[in-house]
């Protein structure tokens, strides 16, 4: 080796953690296990239904109140389809977008699967449509946002 | 009465995919003494210093920032808000000089994310880990998403976005702290690999690293240096969760609420009241095509629904305003340093000192920056006349 040769270290970051999902969000996560259902809180101040569940709205910051069951159907708002392999994330293609479900004010972000993705672009033309979809529960859920997926309500 | 304000001088590296000479403490001493010769002053004279640097993980070094202290002895501490940590950054010194804590701050940026052989899996690290981060959001496809609502919403196409890249790729040919910057035209954008829809590969921003300094001194101090006055600065936040920012009363995501407001306050302390006639220059933090679209009406620089129109201009090369001269964040996007970078250059523009990307006559230029899932927001409005 030359003396001017530049020398890179390897190096890796793999840290482990346990998040914390906290009350609010566990009550949400064992509503998905247990009940296939996909709940949202209400502020007290402004009426708005926030989905996926929170402890308080973040625009008046003041506690949410009752547990209001929303969806399963509502409006696929913005999406995209990833084509590529990002190493270290899951392999393409795959589609994930927000959803307004049905008596939410806000979106939650999730896959929607069962779109043909043979080609990209068409795929894609027909979700800008801001395509009805519906939340479709896995047999075996885990309390885990990754429990649903959306699915278009006609094949799109 | 606050004292007025003003960047002396800027120094910047080059920026590039890898600095493999350079350690991050010599990239930093190397843009500082770029600065303080820019800015004819001496390390002794600073009075402070403020550190802007985004994710850790990016360098795998925790607290990489620490190489940024430049001179120990001086006050020193950190700003992180994302892509628009070097604009936050200089907005924290600002507030320092205009209060009299002192005469003369660096702000320092740095950006070492060539570390990184993941960095997408890094990015997916800054979404909330409990309703969102298990679904592979990453910040391409969180940019993705926010294109496919301007295409709905404003009418913007696929070929926008190809036009504006190849329309920066081409003003950053005469950029000199790029190498070798990529030249290409919409077609070609078109023609490369989607990353993710909307997004072809060669709208993407590069990895860049390198540094990025600004030399701020308050008025008693700037004597005959020739200076960009900081005619406006204005910064705010906005929610973590973008699902809750999806349809407001107050607009929609794309509708960047956090920047029409920061532009507002901005334009309002520097006497702007027709932005698409008074400001020659912008500098937009847009790491995309649609981050750069996103920003023109909030900027104001042309009507409701007219942003498609706007766009045309821009890529046909016939628009009054200077966008993006120096090739913007395409170009070159060192995550910590990108929003300083957009001050830096509006500086030299308004110095008339931005070397062969000089634009004839600028007399008023804004910087953008943004971060964060759109969290944060800045506006900077700079200028040759003392506020």
């Amino acid at each position: 080796m030359a003396d001017n040769d530049l020398i890179t270290i390897p190096g890796l970051w793999n840290f482990q953690y346990n998040y914390f999902a906290g009350a609010t969000a566990s009550r949400f996560f064992n509503a998905l296990r247990h009940e296939a259902r996909i709940y949202g809180t209400q502020c007290a101040k402004c009426g708005r239904v926030l989905v996926p569940a929170r402890s308080f709205c973040d625009a008046c910051f003041v506690e949410t109140q009752g547990w209001i069951h929303t969806g399963p159907g509502g409006v696929l708002e913005i999406f995209t389809i990833v084509a590529t392999q990002f190493p270290g994330l899951p392999p393409p293609p795959f589609v994930i977008g927000y959803v307004t479900l049905d008596g939410a004010d806000t979106a939650i972000l999730n896959r929607v699967e069962g779109v043909d993705l043979g080609d990209i672009d068409v795929a894609a033309k027909k979700l800008m449509a801001r395509v009805r979809v519906t939340a479709k529960f896995s047999d075996e859920r885990q309390g885990r946002i990754t429990d649903f997926v959306f699915v278009p309500q006609s094949p799109p | 009465m606050s004292r007025a304000v003003a960047i002396a001088g800027v120094g910047q590296t080059k920026y590039l995919r890898r600095h493999a000479e350079l350690s991050g403490a010599e990239l930093v001493r190397q843009a500082v003494l770029r600065a303080l010769r820019d800015a004819d002053i001496d390390l002794d004279a600073i009075g402070l210093i403020v550190g802007g640097v985004a994710p850790d993980a990016l360098a795998g070094v925790n607290h990489i920032d620490l190489s940024s202290i430049v001179r120990p002895g001086t006050p020193y501490f950190r700003v992180n808000t994302g892509g628009a940590t070097g604009s936050s950054a200089l907005l924290a010194a600002t507030s320092w000089l205009r209060a009299g804590r002192c005469d003369a701050a660096l702000v320092v940026a740095l950006e070492r994310m060539g570390h990184a052989t993941t960095s997408q899996k890094v990015f997916n690290s800054i979404f909330d880990p409990i309703y969102e981060k298990d679904i592979s959001l990453s910040t391409i496809s969180m940019v993705a998403m926010r294109a496919t609502m301007l295409m709905q919403e404003q009418g913007f196409t696929v070929d926008h976005w190809a036009g504006l890249a190849a329309k920066n790729s081409k003003s950053a040919q005469l950029n000199d702290t790029l190498d070798r910057p990529r030249l290409f035209t919409a077609a070609d954008v078109l023609a490369s690999p989607i990353l993710a829809w909307p997004i072809h590969a060669l709208e993407a921003c590069p990895m860049s690293e390198g540094a990025c300094v600004a030399v701020l001194m308050a008025q008693p101090l700037v004597g005959k240096r020739k200076v960009a006055w900081i005619q406006g600065a204005a910064g705010l936040t906005d929610t973590y969760a973008m699902g809750d920012r999806m349809r407001r009363p107050q607009g929609s995501l794309v509708d960047l609420h956090t920047l029409i407001r920061s532009a507002e306050k901005a334009y309002s302390q520097a006497g702007i009241t027709r932005p698409a006639e008074q400001i020659d220059c912008v500098e937009i933090q847009a790491p995309f095509a649609s981050a750069e679209a996103m920003a023109y009406l909030a900027l104001r620089l042309c009507e409701a629904r007219s942003g498609p129109r706007f766009a045309d201009t821009l890529i046909a090369g016939t628009a009054r305003v200077a966008v993006n001269p120096s090739g913007g964040p395409q170009a070159a996007n060192p995550v910590s340093a990108t929003a300083l970078i957009r001050i830096a250059e509006c500086a030299l523009q308004v110095r008339g000192m931005a070397g062969l990307r000089q634009q004839d006559g600028i007399r008023r230029a804004v910087a953008t920056g943004q971060g964060g899932a759109t969290q944060f927001s800045t506006c900077v409005v700079l200028g040759s006349e003392r506020p």
